[in-house]
């Protein structure tokens, strides 16, 4: 088959860019261990409230500046809906929801993450810079939606 | 009636090549557009870690 040499040019950085998104999509599951922030720890979406670590949702520390924030959607509040970070702590966030698929997103940072009944939804950031982030639920879920947000609060220590 | 013999050479057909400047063109900008926007998310991502 005749093809131009210009088609040639373009089906190789087609196809090329391709290939180049399997490496990076393997690399990244296979030798750095990324998953999807939901995809292993199952609960009971009808007994969130009993199970813990959510039955005493907030702020736990785990380790040496290292801490776990255990959280609780529901149609439309988060609980606890205003947390206190430690500057430079490496906190360990988990979310369940009880109703239906939330969203979980500290705004200007990485975390964020879709909360489905059934799943928990984790995400390991550490929080480096002083400040206050509102937390929006960026699923839509129900008539209150747009009032669906929390506070984060990353103090001095 | 006499049959007629085509006589005529028959004519070699010149094949032109297209002309895909222009598409070549419009396709790397938008091809470097793309990898523009990839990477200024992946650093923005850099950036928020």
């Amino acid at each position: 088959m005749h093809m131009h040499k210009y088609e040639k040019i373009w089906l190789f950085f087609g196809i090329g860019s391709l290939f180049v998104f399997l490496a990076v999509l393997g690399v990244g599951a296979f030798a750095q261990g990324s998953q999807p922030p939901s995809c292993l720890t199952t609960i009971d979406p009808e007994k969130v409230d009993q199970t813990p670590p959510f039955d005493q949702p907030g702020l736990v520390k785990t380790g040496d500046n290292e801490y776990q924030l255990n959280i609780v959607a529901s149609a439309f509040a988060y609980i606890p809906n205003q947390v206190e970070i430690p500057k430079g702590a490496k906190v360990t966030i988990n979310v369940a929801t009880k109703d239906v698929i939330h969203g979980f997103e500290i705004a200007g940072t990485n975390v964020n993450m879709m909360v489905e009944p059934g799943y928990v939804s984790s995400y390991t950031q550490t929080f480096d810079k002083v400040g206050e982030y509102v937390v929006l639920c960026n699923e839509y879920c129900g008539a209150g939606h747009h009032l669906m947000t929390a506070k984060v609060k990353v103090v001095e220590q | 009636m006499k049959t007629q013999l085509n006589t005529n050479t028959p004519k070699t057909k010149v094949e032109k090549e297209p002309a895909l400047k222009g598409t070549l063109a419009s396709v790397l900008f938008l091809g470097f557009f793309l990898i523009f926007t990839w990477v200024s998310v992946y650093f923005l991502f850099l950036n928020r870690l």
